[in-house]
């Protein structure tokens, strides 16, 4: 009895192997479809930029080790931007004009609107999986998001500011650049329409490592919240503002959704306030799966809700090459262009349902978040 | 904002600040001075310095004072290996100006390179937190870190004016400014001045730099902006004037927290370079102010020699 199983067992398995890698194995055999990416994998960014590779890595595997898109393995080709617009343009002709890359993902505003012009010059769709400065809705026919763009989360926290915390009168931050002055100018606008006033306007340089000015000038307005809307600098503002003895309600965006803020702040951060577009592991199985994966890399990644964003925009590659495959096109832009507009609704592992509408942009929950006893809980959901 | 607690406490935090700007140009001046070099090499140094901190303090949780000690220790070491294996030959083949340039400049990006494969390009800090004690001082706040960078700071210029003024060796550092064939001539060892001047720079760019990065993020490519600021200060203070360019430091700095009440704070950081532009335009020795001191002790001399 025991040899007999022992034989079947001995049989059994390298049947159930070769099963399993039937689908990698036919995916192997295709022509790859190559898709590129546009990150940062150097400079100060680099720390969100490496963990978007690393997610993308992880779900073109996943995709592969399912069969590849059709049977055709996805291969991703990725060039470092430093997130400077400068670089990106040249990283962006490179992907176009030397490895015809039909479809582009890329995240940093600066960067999205520097590949904007090339991509549809090109007719290459660029699909924005991270950035979130409102003009990349208007940046052309060829260049889409699948993140939402401040107008979602930074509207919905500048309402939930005001009428839900009773904040009067707000103090708006923000690094000079294209993420925070699009976000700033939206939170302004929004809390004023709301009924709010905005007692202090004021961006600093994306350098700069003192901010006493710029938050004695906010103060001065004597203001009930401060929104930052900054990038890597956002622990040294808070810091110094909380050391200027100023202990006003702060909020960010889903930049500030990091664990380094804490370990950086430790009490200083509590009450912070910040928003998040991804559901929770508590929320959704598959992320606890991504976080697996993270397990096996050694640590806890940069900006998960962002690297949710990063499998899904991948997933949603996938989709689109499949559908130009089945409908017989050649993978061009163009045809990447009408599969996505085709499929229109995509239904994602990480973040859920996603619809792309005619006006370049998208609608998610806001997850909001505050700090209490060094951990970001749950605030509220805003639909 | 023209609130005189606000104008102190731009005033405060403006000086507090400057600390490791001075620390940094005080370097620069000093080996500009000695050895005639407009070292960029003391990006890389800056580099070395505060990854050494990071590394021993954060990865192998060495106590503060030990890591501190292991940077200094690191650094002076590779500005002596810089000075002899490849300044000190440069000088020896007579190179042009322009070579020792670029051969700094050229040894910071390799530093900078070594270091993003090492450690990645993630801004990081000293300590895990950017905290510091605070306590309000008739309605200025004043945290731990702006007090112990001033005294640093303050502590560290004394000893270099009480080193050069008042030691052999600082004495000889300044004949070797001076003219450092003649200095031989006098049996004064030009390669031991140029030795301890990079030794000097290189205790002085660690205190900057302990300063700056339990402050602030630093990546690999931040260095080479602080030597830009550095040289900024430099240029104002008048090339040679050690002392007049950790001035011109303060003043800059300054000058910087100040225009908050006029500009938008964006602008800032273009302000340094406005007054570079100014500076090197109108006054290329340097903004007068600080030359004013120096020639008024000459005049009683020039007096004496024409009643003779």
């Amino acid at each position: 009895m025991t040899a007999s199983i022992g034989r079947r067992t001995a049989l059994s398995l390298p049947l159930a192997a070769l099963a399993v890698s039937a689908g990698r194995a036919r995916a192997q055999q295709k022509e790859a479809f190559r898709f590129g990416a546009l990150m940062p994998t150097t400079g100060p960014e680099a720390g969100y930029g490496l963990d978007f590779v690393k997610t993308y890595e992880m779900a073109v595997k996943d995709i592969n080790d399912k069969g590849g898109v059709n049977g055709h393995p996805l291969e991703m080709l990725v060039l470092d931007t430093q997130a400077k617009p400068e670089i990106a343009i040249n990283a962006a002709n490179k992907l176009i004009d030397v490895d015809k890359v039909p479809l582009i993902i890329t995240a940093w505003s600066s960067v999205v609107k520097a590949a904007a012009p090339i991509g549809n010059r090109t007719k290459t769709l660029e699909l924005n999986m991270g950035a979130n400065s409102p003009d990349i809705a208007n940046l052309g026919d060829y260049v889409y998001t699948v993140f939402p763009l401040a107008e979602v989360d930074v509207t919905a926290l500048a309402k939930y500011t005001y009428a839900k915390l009773g904040k009067k009168r707000a103090a708006v931050l923000y690094i000079n650049n294209d993420t925070g002055i699009g976000g700033a100018k939206i939170y302004r606008d929004v809390f004023t329409a709301a009924g709010g006033e905005v007692v202090a306007f004021e961006g600093y340089d994306p350098k700069a490592t003192d901010f006493t000015g710029v938050l004695l000038k906010a103060r001065v307005g004597n203001p009930d919240v401060v929104h930052i809307h900054g990038l890597s600098e956002l622990p040294q503002v808070i810091a110094q503002m909380r050391q200027l003895g100023m202990q006003q309600q702060i909020t960010s965006y889903s930049a500030g959704y990091n664990p380094k803020i804490l370990s950086q702040l430790g009490p200083a951060a509590e009450g912070l306030i910040v928003t998040s577009l991804a559901p929770t592991s508590a929320a959704n199985p598959n992320v606890a799966k991504l976080l697996e994966l993270w397990k096996q890399v050694g640590r806890f990644p940069n900006g998960l809700p962002y690297l949710q964003y990063a499998w899904d925009s991948t997933v949603v590659v996938a989709q689109i090459y499949g559908w130009v495959d089945k409908n017989g096109l050649p993978l061009t832009g163009e045809n990447c262009r009408k599969a996505l507009l085709a499929i229109r609704e995509f239904d994602l592992p990480m973040t859920g349902k996603l619809v792309i509408r005619d006006d370049h942009r998208i609608d998610k929950p806001v997850y909001l978040y505050v700090v209490k006893d060094n951990k970001f809980v749950l605030l509220d959901t805003v639909a | 904002m023209t609130d005189p607690v606000i104008l102190l406490q731009i005033l405060w935090t403006g000086i507090a600040m400057s600390s490791y700007f001075v620390l940094f140009t005080v370097a620069f001046a000093l080996t500009l001075k000695v050895e005639k070099l407009w070292n960029f090499a003391q990006a890389g140094l800056m580099g070395i310095a505060f990854y050494t901190m990071f590394y021993t303090l954060n990865a192998v949780h060495w106590p503060p004072w030990l890591g501190v000690g292991a940077a200094v220790v690191l650094t002076a070491a590779v500005s002596i290996a810089v000075e002899v294996w490849a300044i000190a030959v440069l000088r020896r083949r007579h190179s042009s100006g322009l070579i020792f340039f670029i051969f700094t400049l050229i040894f910071s990006q390799l530093v900078a390179f070594v270091l993003t494969l090492m450690f990645g390009t993630e801004p990081e800090t000293i300590f895990p937190s950017v905290m510091s004690p605070v306590r309000i001082v008739g309605g200025v706040a004043m945290s731990d870190w702006d007090l112990q960078a001033l005294g640093v700071t303050v502590v560290l210029l004394a000893v270099l004016y009480w080193l050069i003024r008042h030691t052999r060796d600082g004495q000889f550092m300044l004949a070797v400014a001076d003219n450092d064939k003649l200095a031989e001539i006098y049996g004064i060892s030009a390669k031991r001045a140029y030795l301890l001047s990079g030794i000097i720079a290189a205790v002085l760019i660690c205190a900057g730099v302990y300063l700056y990065g339990t402050r602030a993020g630093v990546t690999p490519d931040v260095p080479i902006g602080l030597v830009l600021t550095a040289v900024i200060a430099t240029l104002v203070g008048g090339l040679g004037r050690i002392f007049s360019a950790a001035i011109a430091a303060v003043g800059l700095a300054l000058l910087q927290s100040f225009s908050i009440l006029f500009i938008p704070a964006k602008w800032q950081a273009l302000l340094l370079y406005f007054v570079l532009f100014f500076a090197l335009v109108l006054f290329p020795r340097g903004i007068p102010v600080w030359r004013i001191r120096r020639a008024k002790p000459l005049a009683p001399i020039a007096v004496a020699q024409a009643g003779d």
